[in-house]
């Protein structure tokens, strides 16, 4: 038979069975096992001889790649296989469920049966179709026929192709062992037919056009891209300049993993700073130390806080909370909230203002972490049991602590928002109205709480306020980064004998020594402004718990000039009186010491040198002897002058604590006597004029004791420096000795 | 630092612009025009040359940049401190300027 083409074209797709099953022949030549796959019939080059070179791979490589497709070259036409990947057992269908159905198992021979069925001979079956036909014609009369009807030749070409029909087959085979075998098949040497031009030129122009089809194509998808990118870029560009803006003050960091779902690439600031190794109070990160950066609805970097999240640390003095909420009023508050900023800062345009608004909310989250760390280390310390703090309330954000001198305050952590309600009259926190003083709640005016509060002495309670925040931080924060022992811990240490350093008792002694001082301060001006001769000069002591302050007592010019007028007409005195006297009020906690010029050193006055150095008197006192010692400094200070003056002019005099006593003629004394009262709303030193012919022994110069005036006693008044001094000059006319 | 991730961005999309003109020109119907795609090229290496060295400029910074390192929350604080005692201290001035103006007006 005669192994010709089909005249059908190639047949992809189904196949198409046409073998014929009581052919048993070729079975048995056919292998045991069979992969699928098609043989499709491609009639291209009907003319061509077969070219077939089957090359076995070598076993070493990796056997399972196949081509897919296989070009062999029959006698009469290409047979191209395709070799199917898939594997052996497919699948009918599969269920929603996933269950797979496979075809039900077939009998072995059966599935060879099949896979030889799937074996496309049809144009092999088609070229045996005439051929069997005219076989079936009659098989005598066919051969007959052909052997009358041709040559001998055809007999020959007849066997010629069987016999390639042979060869095929066993290539087939062959290709079916291998391909049984798991081994890699390969075609070498496919020489493909050489083409026609006009193939050539049209596989040319289709690949050109797909070319410039592809070219196309990637021209405009780069174009697309780069507008994308460039809008991307400009909205990116927006979102991380400002957070690069940003991180130039603040740590930006980023979650590595677990970044959120909604493109918020992980971005936070960290604003916790933790540097407290040593000491006991460990600080937690609080819960607002990481802020979470996120997108606003334009792209733009945005920081959302939940409203009233930040609080802040607040001091104050118990019972004058009314006073405190009216001067609140006025306090400037240039904070930012995060309830209003949302809102502006979608309405800003400009990045600058949202970067700026970002940037003091930052600032405001760090600050309430700060005043919420300070805080804890208050309530740690107080609760510790120490010299001058003593707890009398605790809740939760509040302690309230009594100190010393009467005053009662409280430290409390309160939503920033709540320092902008000034609430006038009605005490919108409970918890802070406790025992209030009714003294202080006088009424509803203003001035007068002031004054209340003044004349207790209290401070202001927002310098203690900034007092205790700096204390800490100085104390806490920049101890532990510096390592070096700051100001304020030497101040601490100095003041206690232990080692444990407890700012609370630093503060509270503070506290207790402003009140004090204040009172003291106020009776220093009570004096002052009573005696026109002496000034009040407050000195800086550079220490939370020590004040000072000076009264000093300047001799006026005239008198100076005077003086000296007088003296370069006299005798060589070389005189040099003191022109400046001084009395020093130094308070340290709650005790006050006065220091001052005191009497004269005698053998200084004997030497009549000019140096006269006068002991310091030095005192302690308390706040009621206070005004009494001082006015009796003052004046033995007044009396020390006159009577340098009157020596420097030669009047004969004598000095004792507060009286200045004249020699007159005729054995008369005449004393000068001052007379300090701190009660006297005119003048605190009044001066009294005394005289003492030695007749009467009994009156002695009592300076405290004013029995009134008499023949011998004398109201002067509350003289001043000049008028003392011109009565001195009264003197020197009349003890003309 | 914005300079670069702008520029470097800027460039990118220059960069694709190129490609995306010289894929036209290479499609056009009668042929790519030499000069124009030679330009595109030169200037697209160029273009890639700059970017690659403003990354290694900003890798090399960034190896030396340590985070972190000098934090200044800490003095923040001290000076967030500092500013509220301006603010007292000011506010004190003024109570003290309207005083004297009051004085200056009840003469």
């Amino acid at each position: 038979m005669s192994l010709k083409p089909a005249a059908s074209p190639a047949r992809p797709g189904p196949i198409i069975n046409r073998f014929q099953p009581k052919q048993t022949q070729p079975k048995s030549q056919f292998p045991k096992k069979k992969p699928n796959f098609f043989v499709q019939n491609h009639r291209l080059f009907p003319d061509r001889p077969p070219n077939i070179s089957v090359q076995r791979r070598q076993p070493l490589e990796v056997p399972i790649h196949i081509p897919p497709e296989i070009l062999i070259r029959t006698m009469d036409g290409n047979l191209k296989i395709s070799i199917d990947k898939l594997p052996i057992k497919r699948l009918d269908a599969i269920e929603e469920n996933g269950s797979e159905r496979f075809p039900s198992d077939v009998d072995y021979d059966e599935n060879r049966l099949n896979l030889i069925r799937r074996i496309d001979f049809g144009w092999a079956v088609e070229r045996e179709d005439p051929s069997k036909k005219q076989k079936s014609e009659g098989t005598t009369t066919s051969k007959d026929s052909k052997t009358t009807n041709q040559k001998p030749g055809q007999w020959q070409s007849l066997v010629e192709n069987l016999q390639l029909a042979r060869q095929e087959l066993s290539v087939i085979i062959d290709l079916i062992n291998t391909v049984e075998a798991n081994d890699a098949v390969t075609v070498a040497g496919m020489t493909r037919p050489k083409q026609l031009p006009n193939e050539i030129l049209s596989d040319l122009a289709v690949s050109t056009a797909t070319k410039l089809q592809c070219f196309r194509h990637l021209g405009k998808y780069f174009k697309q891209s780069a507008t994308a990118l460039e809008q991307q870029v400009a909205r990116e560009a927006r979102f991380y300049g400002a957070l690069i803006r940003l991180q130039h003050n603040w740590k930006v960091k980023r979650h590595r993993f677990g970044a959120s779902a909604s493109g918020n690439k992980g971005f936070y600031i960290d604003l916790f700073y933790n540097t407290l190794n040593d000491t006991s109070a460990s600080l937690r990160p609080s819960s607002m130390s990481t802020i979470p950066i996120e997108h606003d609805t334009a792209g733009m970097l945005a920081v959302n806080l939940p409203p009233n999240s930040c609080r802040s640390l607040r001091f104050e003095f118990l019972g004058s909370h009314f006073a405190n909420n009216m001067r609140r009023a006025g306090e400037t508050n240039t904070r930012a909230l995060s309830e209003d900023s949302t809102e502006t800062m979608k309405e800003h345009a400009n990045d600058d203002e949202c970067v700026r608004e970002t940037h003091s909310l930052l600032r405001e989250v760090h600050r309430a972490i700060f005043d919420e760390q300070v805080f804890e280390l208050i309530s740690c310390e107080a609760c510790n049991s120490s010299l001058s703090v003593n707890l009398t309330g605790i809740q939760e954000n509040y302690l309230s602590l009594s100190i010393n001198q009467g005053a009662s305050v409280s430290i409390s952590l309160l939503p920033s928002s709540q320092d902008n309600k000034t609430d006038c009259g009605a005490g919108t926190n409970s918890s802070e109205t406790e025992t209030l003083p009714s003294e202080l709640l006088d009424g509803s005016k203003f001035g007068e709480g002031k004054d209340n509060v003044k004349k207790l002495g209290f401070p202001n309670r927002i310098s203690f306020e900034i007092y205790l925040q700096q204390l800490f931080n100085e104390y806490v924060f920049v101890k532990v980064k510096n390592k070096t022992t700051s100001s304020v811990r030497s101040q601490i240490s100095g003041q206690q004998s232990k080692d444990n350093l407890n700012i609370l008792d630093h503060f509270c002694m503070s506290l207790a020594h402003r009140i004090f001082s204040n009172k003291v301060l106020s009776e220093l001006e009570y004096l002052v402004c009573r005696t026109p001769y002496v000034q009040l000069i407050s000195h800086h002591t550079w220490h939370s718990r020590t004040s000072s302050w000076t009264l000093s007592m300047k001799v006026p010019q005239s008198i100076l000039h005077a003086g000296s007028q007088i003296q370069s007409s006299g005798a060589n005195n070389v005189k040099n009186v003191n022109s400046q006297f001084w009395t020093k009020v130094v308070v340290i906690d709650e005790s006050i010491s006065v220091q001052g010029e005191g009497n004269p050193n005698v053998v200084g006055l004997f030497n009549g040198k000019p140096e006269i150095t006068s002991p310091i008197n030095r005192y302690e006192c308390d706040l009621a002897d206070l005004p009494i010692i001082l006015l009796q400094q003052v004046a033995s200070q007044v009396i020390q002058w006159l009577h340098e003056e009157a020596l420097s002019l030669g009047i004969k005099v004598n000095r004792d604590f507060l009286s200045l006593a004249f020699e007159l003629d005729h054995g008369e004394i005449a004393s000068l006597v001052a007379h300090v009262d701190p009660e006297d709303t005119i003048g605190c030193i009044s001066w009294w004029l005394m005289i003492d012919d030695g007749l009467t022994e009994d009156l002695k110069l009592h300076p405290g004791l004013s029995i009134g005036e008499s023949e011998s006693r004398k109201f002067l008044g509350h003289l001043s420096l000049n008028v003392l001094y011109s009565t001195l000059l009264d003197f020197v006319n009349l003890c003309s000795c | 630092m914005q300079n670069y991730f702008f520029v470097v961005s800027q460039r990118i999309v220059r960069v694709l612009e190129l490609a995306g003109g010289v894929m036209d020109e290479m499609a056009s119907q009668s042929g790519p025009r030499k000069e124009i795609a030679n330009n595109h090229c030169s200037e697209f290496m160029q273009l890639i040359k700059d970017i690659q060295f403003a990354l290694r400029e900003e890798i090399k910074s960034a190896c030396e940049y340590r985070p972190f390192e000098k934090c200044d929350y800490v003095p923040r604080i001290s000076n967030e401190i500092c500013y509220k005692k301006l603010e007292y201290v000011i506010a004190q001035l003024d109570e003290m300027k309207q005083t004297m103006e009051g004085y200056r007006n009840a003469a």
